[in-house]
């Protein structure tokens, strides 16, 4: 009995003491602290506070600051990816936190990647090289495109931006061209999983992160579009816990700079004598005096123009500082069952050309819920774009024009008495650029809905059935405008209007069954999947090139017919495959993955369209099996792949295997039709073209992971290329889509990042990527050499692209020979080759310095060892504004470094042919195209980002307002050229092209503003 | 119930497999026809309006400017620059160049796809038509270039770089080709004969003949200071054979699809040279002027054409100098000197060669088909009356420039003007009737024999210098290049056509 009592007597003095304790622990204190790195002191913002057993959890701000409630006696644990967890104990007494993060040694074989069909797995699995750039990095420039900001910051990626407009076109190319169809080199851009086919318009600050797949074989499964690799990006979604709100506004501005050189000796004229109608620099030296200009005003005043040089560039007068605003809001929360991510962005950009502008604003709402096994997730993107700007005339016009044109005079070109009018301007060879900015018109109306539905069924823990449809619309109306303008001749403009509206759908389906299963050691994952694809365009286009009034845009409202181009046309894509992937690991150090993919696409022939494509891969993480490494404080963590695979890929556009005929010259003519065939000779056998490569490559940490090396080796051999090649014309025919040719490339990529300092409160960071392309065209279909575009061939046994470019005949000393009757230079037969016009190499350095609330960064990039050439050059040289034609004051002079030709053959040094130095003489030197060529070797500080993170002690008494910070930005702010290369910017190419400068060509902009950024 | 929903799906996709054939079955181009969806009669008048804008742009333009008819104003100083300068590269660019080449064998495929299609459809008209006109577009090609691909081209990637054949050869391959359209059209029976789709001479089969043969003769004559005796003589008898003789009075080979005032379907000759569709004047009516040789020309003969083709300033008729690298308002400015007369000029009515927006465009006069074959009489060539022949080209000339048969009459019966039986006087008065419609024929005959001796441009150091063809362009130096090179000499002003003098 006593010992019953007892027994009672503890169970209630137990239970008293649980109640006591219970009561004790109901007691709720406020934990607050700051979360830092151990070992720099930093800050450690987004580490996540949870209240074990609880949904009670905190993410820390900014600062790495955090606050929350507890119970006394709780178990919180704080944690962040790259870290050991910590916990502790909610003691009774409030107190600040201070807590130091020590980074994970063992973390970086933890890192998840997204891989291909956005399945996240382990970096450690995979056998290819990846790179992830994360939100910050992407977004130090403050781009308004993401891929804007990825250039320079991935090994062997190369990113162009190939004009100033304010809707500037990207060329991005991964891993060298695998294809000698130049717009078939471009990675495929997968959003959250879906594949879609532009990104341009997505929100960067809307990105988590872009892990960067190089390699064909990571991105297998993507069938022919991974083939040059995959950008996967994953947008950002609610987390668990408060719903937390920020704010950002970037303003900057931009200022053209790096105009092409011009001479500002001569002005206008012909033959060295004064001409007040011609624009053309052929006139005689500025004297500084008052000279008539241009025809008599209506009012019967003559203009007259100070014929002296400026001593400023003029042409800069036609540009004006552009903007760029953008305002970005975003909200996302989140519970145990739940997330979303709302975000809104409004982007305003005025142009460097006086009237050019554009606005993006989009919404993305990227929401998940979970429903027992299933798992739903669903975005939805929508953006509108609008730009408005100026076709190529305006700069073409003004750099053509004389040195000494005063700008300022010709914006006021509605004012019929003034010089700027249309019909008064000084010639009618060239239009006012003012005119011509607000008369000629292209806007631009784009609409893009982009969405995914994503179903994840666990069936059993080791399988699950995904099930993704991705949607992709995207809507443009173009509406180019041309007003019109009654003048005399050529001052003449006839009013125009072409209505444009392009509508294009894309539906992409997958069904994915994942496996997976682990048998003791052997991991195995088995992906099984199937694949629609649905691609339907359709575009009208309606036009009238005689409009009855100004200022009545519509094509109804003119007099005869419509514009020959006036139709509608449909297009459909469509692709089916099967797809699998088995990845097994033993013991988490060796990997092997299998991929197979089998495609059937709609624009082949029947009998060709089907094709298969295999490949494998292994990763093996070595230290785990050397008894001395694998606790090694040198070497921290080690990683060797290698792949093999080849992928078919199919680049034809739908309807290419017969030749269509349409009516041309002006049929049809009433009843009366007449068809031509187009110049593209068909080839209704054309067949899949395939890529084989193989990587080898290691990813090694060391010292704590303070310095991380990534090195890789790539060989891809690309195969029966599909291209449209440009044909002799005898052959009736321009351009053939060919099967042809073979393309290998060997390339070398190597990325090193460190932490050089790292300190208390201060921290560096130095990251370098370099990559070497030496691309090989192997064999062509016929011939060794075929024209690509103008002056750029494929030609065995050199790097594609090739320059070929007219030059001097030259005796074997390289000295120019002289026609002895006309003192002309003489034109080689034959075509030089100067060298490939894609850099072979490339580098990119960041440079990050914390100390701390302030930080720098800055983003380098160079690259060297190609050419380009400028179409603007000769174009000047005609104009006699290039620098060359006043070389020798426009005499008879002797040409440097020339010799004549003897009846025997040999060569003596020219003493005595003077050559002519007027306009046929530099006329035709701009004609030998080695004088539009140079090199485009460069060195730019791309990004320079300095943030101040406003301290948190600013922050205290109030709950509103978490954090804040201030950044100045810049970009473009600094650039270093090959000696030779006064034509602008290498980087700004024309059109997706390689090393090709348009006469079009705006010169480029410099940026330069500020962020402020608030986290409520 | 997790087994059960995978084998769903499973099943689903198999059922998506069955139906895949047809999901891709969507290669069939919706919006244009191929070849098999076109008729020949779909495809003629394109290629035969293809053939006369080359003929009246490119060609007349460019003969024109290099056969002594035109010049620029001072403001258009800087316009044909290249041209005026004899700038072979500036020609052959890719870019900004003057692409003969390209255009004409362009318009050579059109005809080639027209004859096999016909010659697989059993269509002989059609293919007679396809071959004639590819006969003349090579015989344009050889005066231009010399020597061109002929049997290796117009096959797409058969042979994508096409060798070249001597430019003789090509004459001779080409004169055969006309020789056997003209046997295929006069085999065509009634009922397969063209209708409107002929936009030359909507079906008339002897007018074909007529004008093949008149092809056939221009060739021949072309060779005239070849010393080609036997071969001339041996082509001529065929003609003879052949019995349809030549295009004659009243027989212009004309080309008129229905042309619009609507931009693009105009004709084009008034489009580019006159006024655009809004009746604003163009850049080359602004620009291009008479050169003083060839009015001087005019006006020494009191020729009453002179009126019909040009505007008098302030009474008198000022032309210009070709290739003038000097600015001279005064003497040479746009408002000084005599533009074309057109129907605004001419109270509405049809001018000379601007008769009004609508009107037909020249492939061949009838003039030049008397003028050939009066120099073939004068030659000896053919037993008929040169003088007749001369008087009836002049007529005809006289005639189409809208004026009457009268006014000739009182022309010709001016001691200058009146037959002499010299080929000076012959070609002198060819020269005043082909200006600026087949311009090209003048310098051809320049090339050929000299004549009319009209100055070099002012642009030229040495007088002696005159260009004799294009540089093969840059396109075929892109693709072909081992051809182009093995051909020698490419300059503009050195390399000379094999008929040329």
């Amino acid at each position: 009995m006593m010992r019953r009592l007892k027994i009672t007597f503890i169970l209630a003095l137990g239970f008293s003491l649980l109640m006591l304790s219970h009561q004790l622990s109901a007691q709720r204190v406020h934990v607050f602290g700051t979360i830092t790195e151990r070992d720099s002191g930093l800050p450690l913002p987004g580490a996540v506070i949870q209240v074990e057993d609880t949904p009670v959890t905190s993410v820390s701000g900014r600062n790495g600051e955090f606050r929350m409630y507890a119970e006394v006696g709780d178990q919180i644990t704080i944690s962040f990816l790259g870290f050991l967890t910590q916990r502790l104990q909610v003691g009774a007494e409030e107190q600040t936190l201070d807590i130091r993060m020590e980074e994970d040694q063992k973390m970086l074989s933890e890192v998840v990647v997204t891989g291909a069909l956005g399945i996240r797995r382990a970096a450690k699995e995979i056998g290819g090289g990846t790179q992830v750039i994360g939100n910050e990095y992407l977004n130090q420039g403050k781009t308004v495109n993401p891929l804007t900001g990825l250039t320079s910051k991935v090994a062997g990626l190369r990113i162009n931006m190939y004009d100033s407009k304010v809707d500037p076109q990207i060329q991005i190319v991964m891993r060298g061209s695998r294809s000698l169809n130049r717009n078939a080199n471009a990675p495929i851009y997968v959003v959250d999983g879906v594949p879609i086919p532009d990104i341009s318009r997505l929100n960067p600050n809307d990105i988590e992160s872009i892990t960067v797949l190089k390699g064909a074989n990571a991105a297998a499964l993507y069938g022919s579009e991974g083939v040059n690799g995959a950008l996967m990006i994953t947008t950002k979604r609610g987390t668990k816990g408060n719903t937390r709100v920020t704010f950002s506004n970037t303003t900057t501005f931009s200022d053209v700079f790096l105009l092409p050189g011009a001479q500002n000796e001569f002005g206008q004229g012909q033959n060295g004598v004064y001409d007040p109608l011609q624009h053309e620099s052929w006139g005689p030296r500025f004297d500084g005096t008052m000279r008539d200009f241009g025809p008599e005003l209506p009012d019967g005043t003559q203009p007259q123009l100070l014929y002296a040089a400026p001593n400023r560039d003029n042409r800069l007068k036609l540009f004006q500082r552009g903007m760029n605003l953008q305002n970005d809001i975003s909200f996302s929360g989140g519970d145990d069952n739940s997330s979303y991510f709302l975000s809104l962005q409004d982007v305003r950009i005025t142009g460097i050309l006086p009237g050019d502008e554009s606005n993006r604003t989009g919404a993305r709402f990227n929401g998940s819920k979970k429903f027992g096994n299933l798992r739903t997730s669903y975005n939805l993107n929508y953006v509108t774009f609008s730009k408005s700007f100026a076709p190529d005339g305006p700069w073409l016009s003004t750099y053509t024009s004389p040195a000494n044109l005063d700008y300022t005079q010709m914006v006021d070109w509605q004012d019929p008495n003034s010089i700027a009018y249309p019909n008064n301007y000084f010639t009618d060879l060239v239009k006012n650029p003012f005119f011509l900015l607000d008369n000629y018109r292209q806007n631009n109306d784009q609409y893009t809905i982009n969405g995914k539905i994503e179903l994840d069924y666990e069936v059993k823990p080791w399988l699950s059935v995904i099930y993704r449809l991705g949607f992709y619309m995207d809507v443009n109306e173009t509406r180019n405008t041309t007003g019109k303008f009654e003048g005399i001749g050529r001052r003449n403009v006839n009013g125009a209007v072409t209505d444009i509206n392009d509508n294009f759908q894309r539906y992409n389906g997958d069904l994915i069954l994942n496996f997976r299963k682990q048998f003791g050691k052997f991991s195995n994952n088995l992906i099984l999947g199937q694949n629609f694809r649905a691609d339907n365009s359709k575009r009208v286009t309606v036009g009238a090139s005689n409009l009855l009034l100004p200022g009545i845009y519509n094509p109804d409202v003119r007099v005869g017919e419509l514009t020959s181009g006036s139709g509608s046309s449909i297009t459909e894509y469509r692709s089916l495959a099967v797809y699998g992937e088995w990845t097994g690991g033993y013991d988490n150090f060796l990997y092997v993955t299998l991929t197979g993919r089998n495609d059937w696409v709609s624009v082949l022939d029947p009998s060709n369209r089907s094709y298969f494509y295999p490949g494998v891969s292994t990763s093996f993480l070595f230290p785990e099996v050397i008894p001395f490494l694998k606790d090694s404080k040198f070497l921290t963590f080690g990683k060797l792949f290698a792949s093999w695979n080849r992928t078919g890929n199919v680049t034809l556009a739908p309807y290419r295997l017969n030749n269509p005929y349409s009516q041309t010259n002006g049929f049809p003519f009433g009843t009366l039709v007449g068809f031509t065939p187009s110049s593209a000779y068909p080839n209704p056998g054309i067949q899949p073209e395939f890529v084989t490569s193989y990587e080898v490559g290691t990813q090694l940490s060391f010292l704590d992971h303070r310095l991380h090396v990534e090195g890789s080796y790539v060989y891809s051999d690309s195969e029966g290329q599909i291209f449209n090649a440009s044909v002799s014309r005898a052959t009736g025919y321009s351009t053939a889509i060919v099967n042809a040719g073979r393309l290998t490339n060997r390339i070398v990529e190597l990325s090193i990042m460190g932490d050089v300092l790292q300190r208390q409160d201060q921290k560096l960071n130095v990251g370098i990527t370099f990559s070497r392309i030496n691309n090989n065209v192997e064999e062509l279909y016929e011939g060794d050499s075929y024209n690509i575009f103008r002056q750029s061939y494929a030609n065995v046994g050199q790097s594609y692209p090739s320059l070929m470019v007219s030059d001097y005949l030259r005796d074997p000393q390289g000295r120019v020979v002289i026609n002895q009757e006309t003192g002309y230079p003489q034109v080689s037969p034959v075509e030089t080759h100067l060298g490939t016009m894609v850099p072979p190499y490339q580098a990119g350095a960041s440079v990050i310095y914390k100390f701390r609330n302030l930080s720098i960064a800055a983003q380098f990039d160079g690259r060297w060892g190609g050419w380009l050439y400028s179409e603007i050059i000769p174009r000047q040289y005609t104009a006699g504004t290039h620098p060359r034609t006043v070389a020798y004051d426009r005499e008879p002079f002797l040409y440097p470094n020339s010799v004549i030709q003897q009846e025997d053959g040999s060569f003596v040094e020219n003493i005595a042919i003077l050559s002519p130095g007027d306009k046929a003489f530099w006329d035709f030197e701009g004609k030998i195209q080695s004088n539009t060529a140079v090199k485009s070797d460069f060195f730019k500080l791309r990004e320079l980002n300095l943030t101040y993170e406003l301290p948190q002690k600013w922050f205290g008494g109030q709950r509103f307002l978490e954090a804040a910070s201030l950044s100045l930005i810049g970009t473009n702010l600094f650039i270093l050229r090959h000696k030779d290369n006064d034509h602008g910017d290498p980087e700004y190419l024309y059109n997706s092209t390689d090393g090709y400068v348009s006469f079009r060509q705006v010169p480029p902009f410099r940026t330069y503003g500020f962020n402020v950024n608030l986290s409520f | 119930m997790q087994l059960r929903h995978t084998i769903t799906l499973l099943g689903f996709i198999t059922i998506l497999f069955q139906s895949c054939a047809d999901f891709l079955d969507v290669n069939d181009n919706p919006n244009a026809p191929v070849s098999e969806n076109l008729a020949l009669s779909a495809k003629l008048p394109a290629a035969l309006v293809a053939s006369v804008n080359q003929e009246q742009g490119q060609l007349n333009q460019l003969g024109a400017l290099w056969g002594g008819y035109w010049g620029t104003s001072s403001e258009g100083i800087n316009s044909f620059f290249h041209q005026k300068n004899y700038n072979g590269p500036g020609m052959r660019d890719v870019r900004d160049g003057y692409p003969v080449w390209e255009t004409t064998y362009t318009t050579l495929v059109y005809y080639h796809l027209i004859r096999e299609q016909a010659e697989q459809e059993g269509e002989p008209f059609y293919e007679g038509v396809a071959k004639i006109m590819q006969g003349w577009h090579f015989l344009r090609l050889v005066d231009i270039y010399n020597n061109v691909p002929f049997e290796e081209a117009l096959q797409g990637t058969t042979n994508s770089t096409p060798s070249y054949e001597a430019g003789q050869d090509v004459y001779q391959k080409a004169v055969n080709l006309i020789t056997e359209g003209i046997s295929a059209i006069q085999m065509a029976p009634a009922a397969q004969v063209a209708g409107t789709d002929d936009v030359l001479f909507k079906g008339n089969k002897t007018l074909w003949a007529k004008f093949g043969n008149t092809v056939k003769l221009r060739a021949l004559i072309r060779q005239s200071e070849k010393d080609n005796a036997a071969y001339i003589n041996a082509e001529l008898a065929k003609i003879a054979a052949e019995g349809s003789g030549f295009l004659g009075m009243g027989e212009s080979a004309l080309i008129q699809p229905g042309y619009l005032q609507t931009a693009g379907k105009m004709n084009p000759f008034y489009e580019s040279y006159y006024r655009n569709v809004q009746q604003a004047a163009t850049a080359n009516y602004q620009d291009i002027r008479p050169t003083t040789y060839l009015l001087e020309k005019y006006t020494e003969r009191n020729d009453p054409r002179l009126g019909q083709l040009y505007l008098a300033v302030n009474g008198d008729y000022n032309g210009v100098v070709f290739g003038d690298p000097v600015v001279n308002q005064a003497l040479y400015g746009r408002a000084n000197t005599s533009a074309l007369k057109g129907p605004l000029e001419n109270n509405g009515q049809p001018a000379g060669l601007l008769k009004s927006p609508t009107q037909a465009s020249v492939l061949m006069g009838s003039f030049e088909s008397l003028f050939l074959q009066a120099e073939a009489a004068q030659r000896g060539w053919i037993n008929l009356s040169a003088e007749e022949l001369y008087n009836a080209a002049i007529t005809e000339s006289f005639v189409y420039l809208g004026l009457n048969g009268a006014a000739a009459d009182e022309y010709l019966n001016q001691s200058e003007v009146a037959y002499q039986g010299t080929l000076d006087q012959l070609i002198l008065q060819k020269w005043l009737s082909l200006n600026s419609i087949s311009s090209i024929e003048a310098w051809n005959d320049f090339r050929r024999l000299g004549m009319p001796q009209f100055p070099n441009s002012l642009a030229i150091n040495n007088p002696s210098v005159r260009p004799q063809r294009l540089m093969y362009p840059e396109t075929e130096r892109m693709t072909n290049l081992d051809e182009v090179v093995s051909q020698g000499d490419d300059q503009v002003t050195t390399a000379k056509v094999w008929w040329a003098n």
